[in-house]
């Protein structure tokens, strides 16, 4: 009560208006949350929330969008960097439905986010008032919880409910619906904040159970040829430090998931590269031959697994994951282990007996050499005259030391950049993997560079997937953040392309694209750039997109008709991998 | 063969939340074959009494750990039927014009156990509580009369355990007695 008077002082109202306004709960909330960045879109059903804002410019930073879906993103690209909730503001109708796309995604992905949509009047509720819809119905399938907000005292404990929901446990997209009568009412009860701490209807399990760990540590213990699939799980529970420790000790090597990427240095002596569809060689068909399958924050995608009839049955299973209800899911867990990753490797490092898995290490090897003789060596040394987007990733890599944050959309370029970028640092890549959204990158690589603005940030963007959310480059362009923005353009939506021209007898159906300027486009933004086709100039383009301070476009033209390998065709065994 | 479940799910009172439970019913293509929603006997907590059929143990276990990940669920269950104590209640209403054959009430009462209800001009409700086979049979002899209206509810269940409710409940609730 004193800290609200004091609140209420400082704000400098008048004495007969000492209670908020649901609008101005709305955005004391978010501050006192500890909230700095809001992405998003005014409109009818919020200009409420946007004219409470107006007063709090100096504490909380709004970044206006070009489109409301690309609020979505960069809240997610904000919220991967930070492992904290991006936060969204839009209205209500079309201002919600097209943030449904990015909620959806970071459903998949596990991604925290506090999306705050405004609604008609109550008394309008159901009645298709102008802007009005249901959005509490559509968005539920797609959120870890949701609410609508009529009583304009019930916002600060709302919000701060949201934030914990959509933070802890598992982390995912949280709305909150609150309607035009919330927000402008005046609330009877003096404007109070209290960070929401544990909820009796949501109990996420982090310390993982000691039975379970015991049981997990003996099969580690007695395993001959175990491996690891590292998932999301490590980078957003931070246990990027725990996993190196524990896999030092116990000699296992480690694949990382699509969205697991960077949590291992890339060089490390026992990362043996990713598992799935266009994963590595190795990391495919050793699955089927380890002893010991130790799953850490990861819940077996149909991408990673392929037939799951045919997937792993030799191995037994160990499954550490926060969320129960992936346990056993797809890949039946011999030891389930419910628990933040972070806290299971801690209390299993104890545990685990020091190993040196050498020989069994030495067969990944063995598939690396044969994968890079028949892929990585002609994607990277060819002698064609086109530039193949394996060699732009690698001298990527290497120019930014592996140690840029990689944001990347979806489709042929995304399986290449996870393949050839050698990532060194922890938590640097992005993307949409559940989902698989196009449009995702630029601006999430936008979001990713607002939370961390003194790291290289670089979205590699096929042609296609640019044009979704093109409009983003003005968004970019306002804010002067230097984004560097590559697209691996081959005129062709490539990855469709490519199963139609393995799996569709070369029936090319819509899939060539006649592009714009795209360099013209980014200067009309004002975002400089250049094109580069001659791969004599490809190094030299990639200098003059990193050495610049402002956002930078760099289109790269790539050979037209270039496939991914390795690929598992869809809802294969992992054996039955092709390498061309 | 397909087996019955029941799944029985404790939540707070929450609007929008049966939406939310049968969203997961419906992305997976499982018929909810009924549904009862009530009061529990501790202040706030709705319970969800619902059955499906399903071929595998394994499948309802899955959608039991997806129920169990809604906020604001409290606690879930699956059941075989010789793991609870369940009954419906059905109300059939019959046409009793003058004239017509009456209604065997004795038999009603003493061998089906069921009971006239309401006494209208020219019919009657008979209130019949029962498993569903019971209640089927029993719709069977009701056939005998003309049904103008027949409504069954769904399943309700306790487990045959000791345990009461509040032991499933998070322990810090203070789940105030009804």
């Amino acid at each position: 009560m004193g800290q609200t008077q004091t609140k209420i002082a400082e704000s400098g109202q008048s004495e007969e208006k000492k209670f908020f306004s649901g609008a101005k709960a709305i955005i004391q909330s978010l501050v006192d949350q500890g909230v700095d960045t809001i992405f998003g879109y005014p409109g009818g059903a919020i200009m409420p929330t946007y004219d409470a804002l107006y007063d709090y410019q100096d504490r909380l930073k709004h970044i206006l969008v070009r489109h409301e879906q690309g609020a979505g993103h960069a809240a997610q690209g904000y919220a991967r960097m930070l492992n904290k909730a991006g936060v969204c503001l839009v209205t209500s109708g079309p201002g919600a439905t097209n943030l449904i796309t990015p909620i959806a995604d970071a459903m998949l992905d596990s991604t925290p986010m506090v999306c705050i949509v405004g609604q008609v009047k109550a008394n309008l509720l159901g009645t298709d008032a102008f802007q009005e819809c249901d959005v509490i119905g559509m968005s539920m399938p797609v959120t870890k919880w949701n609410y609508q907000v009529v009583d304009a005292n019930e916002i600060p404990e709302i919000i701060a409910k949201a934030f914990y929901i959509a933070e802890t446990g598992r982390p995912g997209p949280v709305l909150i619906d609150i309607t035009r009568t919330a927000q402008t009412d005046l609330m009877t009860i003096p404007y109070q904040y209290k960070l929401c701490k544990t909820l009796i209807s949501y109990k996420p399990r982090v310390e993982p159970k000691v039975e379970h760990v015991e049981a997990a540590a003996k099969l580690i213990n007695a395993a001959k040829r175990p491996y690891i699939l590292a998932g999301h799980g490590i980078l957003i529970s931070g246990a990027e430090k725990e996993l190196n420790e524990f896999v030092d000790k116990t000699g296992i090597p480690v694949a990382t998931t699509l969205l697991g990427m960077s949590a291992m240095d890339a060089d490390h002596p026992l990362f043996v590269g990713w598992p799935g569809m266009h994963g590595n060689y190795g990391a495919n068909v050793l699955t089927n031959s380890c002893d010991l399958l130790i799953a850490i924050g990861m819940r077996f995608d149909d991408r990673i697994t392929g037939d799951l009839s045919t997937y792993a049955k030799q191995a037994k299973v160990i499954h550490i994951e926060i969320d129960p209800s992936e346990v056993g899911k797809n890949v039946k867990a011999d030891a389930p282990v419910v628990g933040d990753a972070k806290a299971a490797l801690k209390a299993l490092l104890p545990l685990v007996k020091k190993a040196d898995h050498s020989e069994w290490r030495a067969e990944f090897k063995k598939y690396d050499d044969e994968e890079y003789e028949k892929i990585t060596k002609k994607d990277l040394f060819h002698d064609g005259n086109h530039i193949k987007m394996g060699e732009a990733v690698a001298l990527l890599s290497d120019k930014t030391k592996g140690e840029a944050v990689v944001v990347t959309d979806v489709g042929q370029h995304q399986m290449i950049t996870n393949r050839y970028y050698r990532f060194k640092k922890q938590n640097s890549m992005i993307t949409s993997g559940g989902a698989g959204t196009m449009g995702f990158a630029l601006p999430a690589s936008f979001g990713a560079k607002v939370a961390v603005p003194h790291r290289e940030v670089v979205a590699v963007i096929g042609d296609g997937g640019f044009q979704m959310t093109l409009q983003e480059l003005g968004t970019i362009a306002q804010s002067g953040l230097a984004v560097k923005i590559i697209i691996l353009n081959n005129n062709f939506l490539g990855m469709v392309r490519q199963w139609q021209q393995l799996f569709f007898d070369n029936r090319y159906s819509f899939v060539e694209l006649q592009n714009p300027d795209f360099i013209t486009i980014a200067k009309g933004f004002g975002i400089d750039g250049h094109k580069v086709s001659d791969r004599n100039l490809l190094s030299e383009s990639l200098d003059t997109l990193l050495s610049s301070d402002k956002p930078y476009l760099l289109e790269i033209v790539c050979e037209k008709e270039e496939n991914v390998f390795p690929m598992v065709p869809s809802g294969g065994c992992v054996t039955s991998i092709r390498l061309e | 063969m397909l087996t019955n479940y029941t799944i029985s799910v404790f939540t707070t009172n929450t609007v929008g939340l049966l939406n939310r439970i049968t969203i997961i019913f419906t992305r997976r293509r499982i018929n909810i074959e009924c549904l009862t929603v009530s009061e529990t006997e501790r202040k706030g907590v709705s319970r969800f009494t619902i059955v499906i059929r399903s071929e595998s143990r394994e499948f309802v276990e899955k959608l039991v750990r997806q129920i169990r990940k809604i906020t604001d669920v409290l606690a879930v269950f699956g059941y075989l039927d010789d793991e609870i104590v369940f009954n419906e209640i059905a109300l059939f209403k019959i046409s009793t014009p003058l004239g017509s054959e009456p209604l065997d009430v004795k038999t009603i009462n003493l061998d089906w156990n069921a009971k006239v209800v309401h006494w209208g001009l020219e019919y009657v409700v008979v209130e019949k509580n029962g498993t569903e086979e019971e209640i089927h049979e029993f719709y069977s002899y009701m056939k005998n009369w003309e049904i103008l209206e027949y409504v069954k509810s769904g399943r309700v269940a306790v487990g045959k355990t000791e345990k009461g409710l509040v032991e499933f409940l998070p322990e810090e609730g203070n789940w105030e007695i009804v």
